[in-house]
C-alpha cells in the first residue's frame, strides 16, 4: 500500500478525487457565474421593466390629461364665434398638439435608446459569451491535459510501485526457493543414503530367505511326492471301489427300471381305478342329489303329514275336550244316578235299620252323619272357589245371614278350614282393606267412591288379592292362618289355639248375628264396634285363654306381616305344578275312597247285629210259621169239625150229605198251600 | 474522445483489409510488402500441385519467372474471387449475401461501396463494419456510444436526423421521409433533432415588404409557420425509445426573424398525439422551444398514464406555475425517474404541487429545477416533501432565490434522508446561517456525495467542512462499490483519515 501513498500520508485516490472535482468545479465555475449573472440579469430586467411601465403609465396618464384638455378645449372652440380668438385658440391647440407629439416622440427615442442600448449589450453579451466558452473550451482543455498528466504519472507511479514490488517479491521467492531447494538436496541425500542402505539390509534378507526358501522347497517336494504316493494307491483303491459301486449301481438302475415299469403299471391301474371311483364317486353324487331330492320330497310330504296331524290333532284335541266335558257330564250323571241309586239303599238301609231299630230292637235310632252323605256330584269335579269369591260369599253371607240363618249356616262353615272362624277372617280382612290401602291404584279409589261400603271393600279386596298374588281360597286362608301364627308368635302366653275355639267362634258368631238381627242395620261403625263388644263377650263367656282375635293384631303390624307373607308365599308357589297332578291322582283315592265309604255306611257290627237278627227272625219265623200251621191246621180242623157236623147234619139232613162228604184228603192239602 | 473513436475507426478497416491487399496492392507496396508476397507466392503451389503435372508447371513458371520475380501464374485470381467481385460489382442490381459462406460474405460487405441505396442495404446487412464505413464516409466525427455503440443504427438514426433538419414543409416531398421509414424503422431508437424549418418560401419574400406589420401579419401567417407533423414518423418507428426535439432554427444569420422560432398550437397538438400513440417511448426531450403553459399542459396530458416513460425534458421553455402543476400530476400518474423542468419561469406554487406530488411518489429519481424562481416557499414545500420521499436522488436547486429557511429544512432533511446522492443549491442567497445549519444536517448524513454550494453566501469554513464530509461519504461508498461485503468495516478504517483530513 505504499505506492498509495503519497508524501502528506493521504491515498492518492483522494489526491486524484480532489484534482477531478476541482478541475469540474473550474469548469462548471463558469456555468454558475452565468447562471449568477443570468439571475442578477433578470432581477434588473424585471426592476427595468417595472419602471419602464410605470413611466408608459404616468406617460399614457399625462398624456391622457393632456389629450383630455385638448378634446375639451375643441368644444370650447366650437363656441367661439370670433374668428381672432378661434384662430388664437387653434394656435394655441396646435401647440399643445405638437407638445404632446414631442412628449410621444421623446419617449419614443428614449425606448429606441434602450433598444440600441440593449442590442449594444446584446452584443457585449454575445461577446462575453463566447469569451466565456472560448475561457470554457480552454478550461476543459487543460482539465483534460492535467488530468490526463495526473493519470499518467499516477500509472508510472503505480506501474513503478508494481515493479518494486514485484523485485521484492521475486527476490524474497529466489531466496525462499534456493533455501527450500537445498533443503530438498539435503533431503533427498540422505533419502538416497537410505535407500541404499536398506537395498543391501534387503539383499541380505533375500538370500537368507532363498536359501531357506529352498530348503524349506525340497522337504516340502519330498513330503508331497510322498503323498502323491499315496494319493495314487488311494486312487487305486478307489477305482476298484468305483468299479465296484458302478456294477452296483448298474444293478440298482436296473432294479430301479423295473420297479419304474411296475410303477408305470401300477399308476396306470391307479389310474383306472381313479377313473372307476370317480365314475362311482358321479353315481354316488347324482344318487345322492337325487335322495336329497327324494328326501325334501319325503319332508315335505312328512311336514304335510305332520301338518295335517297336528291339524288332526288339534281337532282331536277338541273332540277330547268335547268329549271330556261329555264324559265329565256322564261320569256326573252316572254318578248321580249312581249316588242316587246308592243313596236310595242307603236311605232303604237306613230305614230298614230304622224299622230293624224300633220296630225289632226297640232302640231309639239315630241317624249316621257321614260327609260323603251330603256330596252331590263327583268329588274331583267340585270347583276351587277364588279368594275373592270366598271374601264375596263371606260378605255376603254377614249381611244376609240374618234373613236366613239357619240354611245358611251349616253349608257356610263347610267352606272354612277348621281352625279359623269366618268372623276372625273378616275381621282379618278388613284390617288388611284399610292398612293396605297403597296396594290399590288411585284412579279404582276414586271410583270406589260411590259404591256401598261392601262392594267397596270387596273390591278393594279384590285389587289387594291381586297385587298380593293371591288366588286361591287356599292362599286366602295360608293368608289369615299367618296372621293368625303372627299373633300367636307375639303373644307367647297363649300359644296354641285350641280347637275348640272354633266352635266356641262359632258360637259366638251365631250369637253376633242374632244380635244384629235385633239390632236392625245399624251403621257399620257400630255395627263394628258392637261386634266387637258382642265378640269380646263371647271370649269372656267362653275362656280367658282363647288367644285374642285380630283386633289384637296393631295395625302398624299388618304391613310387617305382608311383607313376610309375600316374602312365605313365593316358595310354595314354585312347586305348584306337581301339586297339580298329584290332585288328579288324589280325587281318584276319593272318589274310591267315597264309594268305600258308601258300601261301608252299613257299619260291620251292624250287619253281624242284622245277620244275628234275621237268623233269630228266621228262628222266630219259623216258630212262627209252624204256629201259623198248627193254628191254620188247628182251624182247619176245627172247621172240618163244623163241616163235618154240618155234613154230617146234612147228611144226616139231606140226601147230599152223602155228595158234600169232603174226604179227608182234601182237608189235609190246605195247610201245605 | 474523438481522437480515440475516430483512431479507432481508422485502424479497424486497416486489419480487416490486410487479407484483400494481395490483389490491389500489387504496385503500391513493393518495398514493405515483399514479405507479405513470398506467402501467397508460395500458397499457390501446393495447390496446383495437384494438377496432372504439376513439376512441369513448376519448371515453366520458373524459366517464366527468372527475369521478373514479382510476376507469377499465381496471381491469376481464384474463381470465387472472381465471383466475389462481379457481386460486389451488381450488387445493387441483384444483392447476394445470406445465400454465402460467412467468409465471402466478409470479403464481399468488405468491398461494398457504402455509397449503395439504402433500399439495397438497409434491411439486408447487418455487418457493424459496413456501416462503420457508411458512417466514416458521411460525417467525419461519429459518436458511436451516443447509439448505442451500433454503427447501423447510428447511421440510420443520424440519417434521419439529417433528412428532417433539412425538412422544408410545403417544398421538400415528405415522401423523402416516409420512404425511409420501412427501411429504417427495425434500427431507430433515438430521434434528436435540433432544428425544424418553417416553410420559408413565400414569407421569404414577402418579408422585405411586411417588416412594418408584422405583429398583425404574424397571427395571419400563424398557420403557414407549422412545421414537420411528427405523427407518422413517429407512428412507424416501432422502436423509437428516445425523443429529443428543439424546434429551432440554426444559422439564420442575418435572416432572424421572430418567427422562425415559433412552436405552434398545431406543432403541439400532433406532436402530443404523436407521443400518445409512441408507446415504446422512454424519453421524451422538447428543449429550448418556447413551450409556455398551454402547451405544456397539451404534452403532459398526452403523456398521462404512459406505460414505458421514464424521462420528461422540458428544460429552457416557458413553463410556469401551470405547467408545472400539470407535470405534478404526470409525476403521480406515470413512472417518471427522471424530470427536467430547469430554466423556465416556475415559481413557489408550482414548486408547491411538485413537492406535493413528490412527497409520495417512488419513481422520481432526478427532479431538475435550475433557474427557476420557486424561493423559499417552493424550496421549504420541497424540503418537507423530501422528508417523506424515500426514492429520489438529485435534486437540482439552482438559481431559484432560495435563502435561509430552506436551508435549516433541508439540514433536517439531510438527518433523515438516506436517498439523496446529489444536491445542488448554487446560485442561491444560503447566507452564513444557513450555511452553519446545512452543515449540522451533512454532519449526520451518510449517503449525500454532492452538494453545490458555489456562489450562495455560504461561510468559506463551512463549505470546506462540507466538501469534508462529502468527501468521506464518497468514500465510504467507493469502498463499498469495490468490496460490498465489508464496506462496514472500511467505514470505521476512514474514520481516522477523515479526522486527519
Amino acid at each position: 500500500m505504499n505506492w498509495l501513498a503519497d508524501g502528506s500520508g493521504r491515498p492518492v485516490s483522494w489526491k486524484l478525487a480532489k484534482l477531478l472535482l476541482c478541475g469540474t468545479e473550474l469548469v462548471t465555475n463558469i456555468q454558475v457565474a452565468i447562471d449568477i449573472r443570468e439571475i442578477h440579469r433578470r432581477v434588473e430586467e424585471e426592476e427595468i421593466k417595472r419602471q419602464r411601465i410605470e413611466k408608459l403609465e404616468n406617460e399614457v396618464k399625462t398624456s391622457q390629461d393632456k389629450f383630455d384638455e385638448i378634446t375639451s378645449k375643441w368644444e370650447e372652440g366650437k363656441q367661439k364665434r370670433i374668428p381672432q380668438e378661434l384662430w388664437e385658440m387653434l394656435n394655441t391647440q396646435q401647440l399643445h398638439c405638437a407638445g404632446l407629439l414631442e412628449d410621444k416622440n421623446k419617449l419614443i427615442s428614449e425606448l429606441q435608446q434602450e433598444l440600441k442600448t440593449k442590442d449594444d449589450q446584446y452584443v457585449k453579451d454575445l461577446k462575453k459569451q463566447s469569451d466565456d466558452i472560448c475561457l470554457l473550451l480552454e478550461r476543459m482543455e487543460e482539465q483534460v491535459k492535467n488530468v490526463m498528466k495526473t493519470f499518467r504519472e499516477e500509472l508510472y507511479n503505480i506501474e513503478k510501485a508494481f515493479e518494486v514490488e514485484r523485485q521484492e517479491l521475486l527476490a524474497s521467492n529466489k531466496k525462499k526457493w534456493e533455501r527450500a531447494l537445498q533443503a530438498h538436496n539435503a533431503k533427498e541425500l540422505e533419502y538416497l543414503n537410505n535407500r541404499m542402505k536398506k537395498v543391501e539390509d534387503y539383499e541380505k534378507q533375500l538370500n537368507r530367505q532363498r536359501i531357506w526358501d529352498c530348503e524349506e522347497y525340497n522337504m516340502i517336494k519330498i513330503k508331497l511326492e510322498q503323498d502323491v504316493q499315496i494319493l495314487e494307491q488311494q486312487l487305486q483303491q478307489r477305482k476298484a471301489i468305483y468299479q465296484l459301486n458302478q456294477e452296483k449301481l448298474e444293478y440298482n438302475l436296473q432294479v430301479l427300471k423295473k420297479r419304474d415299469e411296475e410303477s408305470t403299471v401300477i399308476k396306470s391301474q391307479q389310474k383306472r381305478k381313479i377313473n372307476r371311483l370317480h365314475d362311482i364317486l358321479n353315481n354316488l353324487r347324482s344318487k345322492y342329489a337325487k335322495q336329497i331330492k327324494q328326501f325334501q320330497e319325503e319332508n315335505q310330504s312328512l311336514t304335510s303329514d305332520y301338518k295335517r296331524l297336528v291339524m288332526q290333532f288339534k281337532e282331536l284335541q277338541k273332540a277330547m275336550r268335547h268329549f271330556a266335558l261329555i264324559d265329565d257330564e256322564k261320569f256326573r250323571e252316572i254318578w248321580l244316578m249312581n249316588e242316587e241309586e246308592a243313596k236310595d239303599l242307603i236311605a232303604r238301609a237306613f230305614d230298614v235299620d230304622r224299622i230293624i231299630h224300633t220296630h225289632h230292637l226297640g232302640l231309639p235310632w239315630a241317624a249316621p252323619d257321614f260327609w260323603f252323605l251330603n256330596n252331590v256330584g263327583p268329588i274331583s269335579q267340585q270347583p276351587q272357589k277364588s279368594a275373592t269369591q270366598i271374601v264375596e260369599e263371606m260378605l255376603m253371607r254377614s249381611e244376609e245371614e240374618e234373613a236366613e240363618e239357619a240354611t245358611s249356616e251349616p253349608e257356610s262353615y263347610l267352606d272354612l278350614p277348621k281352625q279359623i272362624s269366618e268372623k276372625t277372617t273378616k275381621r282379618i280382612l278388613m284390617l288388611l282393606c284399610d292398612e293396605s290401602g297403597f296396594l290399590i291404584e288411585s284412579k279404582l279409589l276414586s271410583l270406589l267412591l260411590p259404591l256401598e261400603q261392601n262392594e267397596c271393600y270387596l273390591l278393594r279386596l279384590d285389587a289387594i288379592f291381586s297385587a298380593l298374588g293371591i288366588e286361591s281360597e287356599d292362599d286366602l286362608y295360608k293368608l289369615v292362618n299367618f296372621f293368625l301364627k303372627y299373633r300367636a308368635h307375639r303373644l307367647s302366653s297363649s300359644l296354641q289355639i285350641k280347637p275348640c275355639s272354633q266352635a266356641s267362634m262359632e258360637k259366638a258368631s251365631m250369637e253376633e248375628t242374632s244380635t244384629r238381627s235385633e239390632l236392625e242395620l245399624a251403621e257399620q261403625t257400630e255395627m263394628e264396634g258392637e261386634k266387637e263388644e258382642s265378640l269380646v263377650e263371647g271370649e269372656k263367656e267362653e275362656e280367658e285363654e282363647t288367644p285374642p282375635s285380630p283386633w289384637v293384631i296393631h295395625p302398624n303390624d299388618v304391613l310387617k306381616i305382608l311383607e313376610a307373607f309375600v316374602m312365605g308365599l313365593k316358595k310354595p308357589r314354585d312347586s305348584w305344578a306337581p301339586l297339580r297332578v298329584q290332585k288328579n291322582v288324589c280325587d281318584n283315592s276319593k272318589d274310591s275312597e267315597y264309594w268305600q265309604a258308601l258300601t261301608t255306611v252299613i257299619p260291620s257290627s251292624k250287619q253281624n247285629l242284622w245277620d244275628a237278627l234275621y237268623t233269630a227272625l228266621e228262628k222266630y219265623h219259623l216258630v212262627l210259621t209252624q204256629r201259623a200251621k198248627l193254628l191254620l191246621e188247628n182251624s182247619s180242623l176245627e172247621q172240618q169239625n163244623t163241616e163235618l157236623q154240618a155234613l154230617l147234619q146234612q147228611y144226616l139232613n139231606s140226601k147230599i150229605n152223602s155228595e158234600l162228604q169232603v174226604p179227608p184228603t182234601q182237608v189235609l192239602r190246605v195247610p201245605t198251600k | 474522445m474523438q481522437d480515440t473513436v475516430t483512431t479507432s475507426a481508422l485502424l479497424d478497416p486497416s486489419h480487416s483489409s490486410v487479407s484483400t491487399q494481395d490483389k490491389s496492392s500489387t504496385g503500391g507496396h513493393t518495398s514493405s510488402t515483399s514479405p507479405q508476397l513470398s506467402k501467397p507466392s508460395i500458397t499457390p503451389v501446393p495447390a496446383k500441385s495437384r494438377n496432372p503435372h504439376p513439376r512441369a508447371n513448376i519448371c515453366r513458371m520458373r524459366r517464366i519467372i527468372a527475369e521478373d520475380p514479382e510476376w507469377s501464374l499465381a496471381i491469376v485470381p481464384l474463381l470465387t474471387e472472381l465471383c466475389i467481385q462481379h457481386i460486389i460489382r451488381n450488387f445493387q442490381k441483384n444483392p447476394i449475401l445470406k445465400q454465402m459462406l460467412p467468409e465471402h460474405q466478409q470479403k464481399v460487405l468488405n468491398h461494398l461501396s457504402p455509397d449503395l441505396p439504402l433500399a439495397v442495404t438497409a434491411n439486408l446487412i447487418d455487418n457493424e463494419n459496413y456501416w462503420l464505413r457508411c458512417c466514416m464516409h458521411r460525417w467525419p466525427v461519429c459518436h458511436v456510444a451516443h447509439h448505442g455503440g451500433s454503427w447501423k443504427r447510428m447511421f440510420f438514426e443520424r440519417h434521419l436526423e439529417n433528412l428532417l433538419k433539412h425538412f422544408i414543409p410545403g417544398t421538400t416531398d415528405p415522401a423523402v421521409i416516409l420512404d425511409l421509414l420501412p427501411l429504417c424503422r427495425n434500427y431507430v431508437r433515438r430521434v434528436h433533432v435540433d432544428q425544424f424549418l418553417p416553410p420559408v418560401q413565400l414569407p421569404a419574400q414577402l418579408r422585405p415588404g411586411d417588416q412594418s406589420d408584422s405583429g398583425s401579419e404574424g397571427e395571419m401567417e400563424e398557420p403557414t409557420v407549422d412545421h414537420y407533423q411528427l405523427g407518422d414518423l413517429v407512428a412507424g418507428l416501432s422502436h423509437l425509445e428516445e425523443l429529443d426535439l428543439v424546434y429551432d432554427v440554426k444559422d439564420c444569420g442575418m435572416n432572424f426573424e421572430w418567427n422562425l422560432f415559433l412552436f405552434t398550437y398545431r406543432d403541439c397538438l400532433s406532436l402530443a398525439a404523436a407521443i400518445k400513440a409512441c408507446h415504446t417511448l422512454k424519453i421524451f426531450k422538447l428543449t429550448r422551444s418556447k413551450v409556455d403553459d398551454d402547451k405544456a399542459r397539451i404534452i403532459i396530458r398526452s403523456l398521462l398514464d404512459h406505460p414505458v416513460l421514464e424521462e420528461l425534458d422540458l428544460s429552457q421553455n416557458l413553463i410556469g406555475d401551470r405547467g408545472a402543476r400539470g407535470a405534478a400530476k404526470l409525476l403521480s400518474h406515470s413512472r417518471l425517474r427522471v424530470l427536467n423542468l430547469a430554466n423556465n419561469q416556475v415559481r413557489a406554487p408550482g414548486a408547491q404541487s411538485l413537492a406535493h406530488a413528490l412527497a409520495h411518489n417512488t419513481n422520481l429519481i432526478s427532479l431538475n429545477l435550475r433557474l427557476n424562481c420557486i424561493e423559499d416557499e417552493g424550496g421549504q414545500a420541497l424540503a418537507h416533501a423530501l422528508q417523506t420521499n424515500k426514492c429520489l436522488t438529485t435534486l437540482h436547486l439552482g438559481g431559484n432565490e432560495l435563502s435561509e429557511p430552506t436551508a435549516t429544512l433541508l439540514s433536517q432533511v439531510l438527518a433523515i434522508n438516506t436517498t439523496l446522492t446529489s444536491i445542488n443549491l448554487s446560485c442561491n442567497h444560503i447566507g452564513l446561517d444557513g450555511g452553519k445549519q446545512l452543515l449540522e444536517g451533512m454532519s449526520d448524513n451518510k449517503t449525500l456525495l454532492e452538494f453545490d454550494l458555489r456562489l450562495s453566501d455560504v461561510a468559506q469554513e463551512s463549505e470546506y467542512l462540507i466538501g469534508q464530509a462529502l468527501y468521506a461519504n464518497q468514500e465510504a461508498a467507493r469502498q463499498r462499490a469495490l468490496n460490498p461485503s465489508h464496506f462496514m468495516s472500511t467505514i470505521t478504517a476512514n474514520g481516522p483519515e477523515n479526522s486527519v483530513g
